[in-house]
Parts: C-alpha cells; sequence; structure tokens
C-alpha cells in the first residue's frame, strides 16, 4: 500500500499533461479514421509493441528484434499504402474537425429512395450497379466516371440504368443525397468461388467491395434479384426491408435515433478509456522502477571565458553523476544527453573554486539528479601573455664512449611563445623532443620539433615550430 | 675720501669678478684631463666553458653532453681583468629549477676558476649554469645535458 502512495506521489503534473495529450491524440485519430483501414492496422502496430515487450520482458531477443523492426516499418506503410485516408481527412476536414469535431454525415441518404428505385430496376429486369463510399476515398479504384452531380430520385436512377441510355452499363456513386458519378468502372474480383451465374456487373461489384469500405448494390439484369456487395460478402437481398436495414447501417442513418446515439456516445467513450489507458499503460512501462540508479562521468564544459583568459588547470575534468529514473529511460540514457556546464564569467586570475549546482546540471527529461561527485571544481585562469625564451636540445641516451659533442648550435637559438602569465613566469627555456645520442657517429644536422610543456603554450605566430640542431663530434683525447 | 673709498670697492669688485672667471676656466680645463689619466675597469668574463676536467687553470674536453659514467660536471670560467677584490655565482639549473648556487671568489687583475656537481641518477635531464656577478647580473648562460 505504502508503495502505491509512494508510486502516486511521485506522479508529477507534467505527467498528467503528458499522459492527456497523448490519449487524447489517439482518440482524434481513432475518431478521425475509424472505419477506415488505418485503424484497424493501427490496432495491429499497438499489438506488435505490446508483443514486442513482452517478448523483450521474456527475454525473447530476435523475437524481439524481429517485432522492433515490423512495427518501426509498419508507420512508413500506413503513409504510403493509406495516403489517400489520410489526404482525405487532412485536405477535406477542416481544423476544427480535426482537433474536436465528430464527424457525421451531414446530408442523410435518401435510404428509401435508393431502396424503392432498386427494388423497381428488379422488378423491370433492368440491370444496375450502385456504389455508396464508406470512408475511404475510391479515386484509386474507379475509373472513367462522368461527373453528374444530380439530386437523387428514383426517375433519375431509372433514367441512369435505362438499357437505351449511354451510361447505363457502368455504376452510379451515390454520395449524401446526390449521384455524383455515372458510367464508372470498377475494378473486377479474381475470386473463384463467386456463382457461375454471377456476371461482370457482379464481379465489378465484388471486386470494389473487396478493395475499398464501399457498399455496392447490384441488380440482376437477367434474374432480377438484388445483390449487395460489401467486404468479402455478397449477399442476395431479397426483402425490401432487410436492403433498408443494411443501407442505413452502412450510411449510419441510426444517428437520427436515440439508441444509436447512446451507441454511439459509449463507443466514443470506450474509445476515450481505451486511449487513455493505452498510453498510461506506456507511460508507466516507462516509469516503472523510479528508484533505477546510474552513475555517468561527465565532462566539464567551461563557457563564458574571458578570451584574454586560459584555463591553465582544472581539480576535474569531469564529473560524477548518480542518477535516477524509470528504468527504460536510465537504460536508453546517453552520455551526451547529460552536459555539465560552469559559467565563468565571474572568474579572477589564479584560482577560483566552482561551486556545481543543479542549475549548472541539464539532464534528458524524466531523469532526476542524485548526487554529483565532486561537488566543486577548481579552475586556475591565468592572462595570456607572449615571451620570448631560449631553446635548448634535450639530449637523451648512450653517446659512444669514444666521442664527444662538444658544441650544438640551434637554429632559431630563441623562440616566441604565448601562455598564461604565471606559467611562463616560471619558465626559461622551451626544450626540443627528445634528441638519441645512441646513433650519433660524427658531426650532422637534424631537425627538431618543440616539446611545449605544459601543452597550454603555444608558439606564437610568426615563429617556427621547428628547430635546425648542427651538432659537432669529435674524438675523446685521454 | 669718500672717493678714495669708492674708488677702492670698484678695484675690489673688478678683482673679484675676474678671480671668478679665471676659475671657471681652470675647471674646465683639468676635469676631461683627470678621466683620461684613471681608466674604470671593469670585470670582464674572458672565457666560460663547460668541460669534463681542469688542468692547469685551463678546460679540457669541453662538452655539452655529460654522461652519467663521468660523475661529475664543471663550469670553468675565466675573467680578464679583475679590477677588484670581488665574486662571482655558479647558478646550476636542472630544467628551470634551481639545484645549487656556488659562490666564487675572484682576485685581481686576472682570475680563472670553476665550479663541480657530482652526478646522481636523478640528475638526467637538460641544465643550465648561469654565471652572474655579486650583483646578480648574468654574464653567461652554458647548457648542457646529462644523460646515461
Amino acid at each position: 500500500m505504502n508503495d502505491l502512495f509512494f508510486f502516486f506521489g511521485a506522479v508529477r503534473w507534467q505527467d498528467l499533461i503528458d499522459v492527456l495529450i497523448n490519449s487524447y491524440i489517439i482518440f482524434r485519430l481513432y475518431v478521425l479514421f475509424r472505419g477506415t483501414n488505418v485503424v484497424r492496422v493501427l490496432i495491429g502496430i499497438a499489438f506488435l509493441w505490446f508483443l514486442q515487450r513482452l517478448a523483450g520482458y521474456l527475454g525473447l531477443i530476435i523475437t524481439s528484434w524481429a517485432i522492433q523492426g515490423v512495427t518501426a516499418f509498419a508507420a512508413l506503410i500506413i503513409i504510403v499504402v493509406f495516403r489517400n485516408e489520410i489526404r482525405s481527412v487532412l485536405q477535406v476536414k477542416n481544423l476544427k474537425t480535426i482537433l474536436w469535431g465528430i464527424p457525421r454525415k451531414g446530408i442523410e441518404t435518401p435510404v428509401e429512395i435508393i431502396v424503392d428505385s432498386v427494388y423497381e430496376l428488379a422488378r423491370k429486369r433492368i440491370g444496375a450497379l450502385i456504389v455508396l463510399p464508406g470512408r475511404e476515398d475510391l479515386g484509386e479504384s474507379i475509373h472513367s466516371g462522368i461527373r453528374w452531380q444530380g439530386l437523387l430520385s428514383r426517375e433519375m436512377i431509372m433514367s441512369i440504368f435505362w438499357q437505351d441510355g449511354p451510361v447505363h452499363d457502368g455504376a452510379a456513386i451515390i454520395e449524401g443525397d446526390s449521384i455524383r458519378e455515372v458510367g464508372a468502372i470498377l475494378p473486377l474480383s479474381h475470386r473463384k468461388d463467386l456463382p457461375s451465374h454471377y456476371g461482370t456487373r457482379h464481379r465489378a461489384a465484388a471486386g470494389l467491395a473487396e478493395s475499398t469500405d464501399a457498399l455496392v448494390i447490384v441488380v440482376s439484369e437477367e434474374r432480377g434479384n438484388v445483390v449487395v456487395a460489401k467486404g468479402s460478402r455478397m449477399s442476395a437481398i431479397r426483402r425490401r426491408e432487410e436492403l433498408v436495414q443494411m443501407l442505413e447501417k452502412h450510411i449510419g442513418v441510426h444517428a437520427k435515433q436515440g439508441g444509436y446515439m447512446r451507441k454511439e456516445k459509449l463507443v466514443l467513450g470506450a474509445a476515450a478509456l481505451v486511449s487513455i489507458l493505452f498510453i498510461s499503460g506506456i507511460w508507466f512501462s516507462f516509469t516503472r522502477g523510479l528508484e533505477t540508479l546510474i552513475t555517468l562521468e561527465i565532462p566539464v564544459e567551461y563557457m563564458n571565458r574571458d578570451p584574454a583568459m586560459e584555463i591553465l588547470n582544472t581539480s576535474a575534468n569531469a564529473v560524477h553523476l548518480h542518477l535516477s529514473g524509470p528504468g527504460a529511460l536510465i537504460k536508453s540514457i546517453r552520455p551526451e544527453q547529460a552536459k555539465v556546464k560552469l559559467d565563468l564569467s565571474k572568474g579572477v586570475i589564479g584560482r577560483n573554486t566552482l561551486t556545481i549546482t543543479p542549475e549548472n546540471i541539464t539532464l534528458p527529461p524524466g531523469i532526476f539528479l542524485k548526487k554529483v561527485e565532486p561537488l566543486a571544481v577548481d579552475v586556475t585562469l591565468d592572462i595570456l601573455v607572449k615571451k620570448e625564451l631560449p631553446i635548448q636540445v634535450d639530449w637523451v641516451g648512450k653517446l659512444p664512449e669514444h666521442l664527444i659533442l662538444t658544441d650544438a648550435r640551434l637554429t632559431p637559438e630563441k623562440i616566441q611563445v604565448i601562455g598564461g602569465n604565471r606559467v611562463l613566469g616560471n619558465i626559461s627555456t622551451i626544450y626540443t623532443e627528445k634528441v638519441s645520442l645512441d646513433y650519433i657517429e660524427k658531426p650532422g644536422t637534424i631537425t627538431l620539433k618543440l616539446a611545449l610543456e605544459p601543452a597550454s603554450l603555444k608558439i606564437a605566430p610568426g615563429s617556427k615550430d621547428r628547430i635546425t640542431v648542427e651538432y659537432v663530434v669529435k674524438k675523446r683525447y685521454p | 675720501m669718500i672717493v678714495k673709498y669708492k674708488l677702492s670697492l670698484f678695484f675690489l669688485v673688478i678683482l673679484s669678478v675676474e678671480l671668478f672667471i679665471s676659475s671657471q676656466i681652470f675647471a674646465q680645463n683639468t676635469e676631461p684631463t683627470s678621466s683620461k689619466e684613471v681608466p674604470i675597469k671593469k670585470l670582464t668574463l674572458s672565457k666560460a666553458a663547460m668541460c669534463e676536467e681542469v688542468k692547469e687553470h685551463t678546460p679540457k674536453n669541453r662538452t655539452v653532453v655529460y654522461s652519467m659514467n663521468l660523475g661529475r660536471v664543471i663550469c670553468y670560467t675565466s675573467f680578464d681583468p679583475v679590477p677588484e677584490k670581488t665574486f662571482i655565482y655558479h647558478n646550476w639549473f636542472h630544467r628551470d629549477k634551481l639545484s645549487t648556487k656556488i659562490k666564487l671568489v675572484l682576485h685581481p687583475p686576472r682570475w680563472s676558476t670553476y665550479s663541480r656537481i657530482q652526478l646522481r641518477e636523478t640528475d638526467k635531464g637538460p641544465w643550465r649554469v648561469e654565471v652572474t656577478d655579486k650583483q646578480g647580473n648574468i654574464l653567461r648562460v652554458l647548457r648542457f645535458s646529462v644523460v646515461d
């Protein structure tokens, strides 16, 4: 119980806002794309993500990786495959609809007119193909349609499919209370299980219903019966009421009825609840194990240093940060995400002790600082000066016993260096790199680099960084 | 009586002016003469060398590299002239750290002297000897290295 109190006590107001914002985004995605395949794919991705977490928890490494890869590609697949649905949501609907509106059909389709017309056509054995689109865009599936935009009426439907009419062979697309297109060519189904008496009109209906969420009504010219294609189902409809029910379900006429409204509210409420639970679950999975600890060694960055000053020495180049946070975040944290920055704007020449406070430390969201070691850093600052110093060769090794190195002339003999005033005050000579005597047998000339020590020293612009040494070797006389 | 007194006073003034002018002329003539006759002698370092040994007041085996096997390092200096009894310093630096400061007495009219340090294992590396007068003015810097 105490653990539960501790857990909820650790919930910050930022966490609540975080959960609410993301829950609302999920809920809005559902509202905008419900009824389309996008939602089904999103649910599939969420299921994959859950499986991946489960596989990770159970230690199934390869399964976890494989699902992770598929989930990552799924986002790309959604954008490519459902680009039309996404476009129709983003382009057609206004900002208000996207952000908080509940999309409903603005103009109701006169179901009775369609049903009367369909059975009139069937009675007269006039073939017909009527398409009632769902939420998906049919632009990719339907071709060669003739723009009609006529108000829907029984007479209009009868005249479109009249056998002598120029557009009676194609499909009529009904949107709301108007006929949008006529003479449209639908994709044919390649199914082998369709009854043999089904003709091209039935195959076209099946083809469109399979590839989209549209409902297609077929009136057989030969048999005079009515068939409805929806999804992969082809249903022969004998009773008028049955067709009315199917059309109302498809176009959402139930919205007028109180029971349906209640059901709709229940569905939306459930969707909102699922969204909150889903995001809370993700949040909980991140915050699980709040007291996970990690120690990172982070290099100290110094800011706002006076350009005339040089950092001569620091007591620590890096500090140890003891961090706590959710296990998932702690596991994924990288050292470069944490920064320790110390302000040198108030630094003075000499030793400066800078205390490391939380304000000096930048951490990723959700990660908390427990301890810093060391708590303070000593930084020695100095002003830069230029000084001319003599150069001396740093001989090492052993000269053969019979030889004696009598002279070594350097060109140049002196060099100008730039460094901290206090450092240069204690330096009287600049030494060359170490030169071995082991292989010297006779007089010669060598070119050497300088060994600047400490490393903060720099050769002044205009001075050579290479020194020529002309040495003289003679035989030793006893 | 008064005229006689005024005349005496006039001659006295004339005599005083002449005496003053003649004394100024004498000083101008004698001063340069005296400076030429007594030349100022300055302590001068005529020779300085790092060597392995000194024989008969002369440095032998001058070198800039000393082996540890040799065991010692000698800094030889010779002064000519030495105007008066004085002293100098040989300041021995290992890298930039003063290792030892040796005081050496000089006698007129000329004087040769040397200082010597014994080598230890920790003495390897570059060295320099600063030769200074008693006021600390650097007369010469000699550089060498102690190696294996």
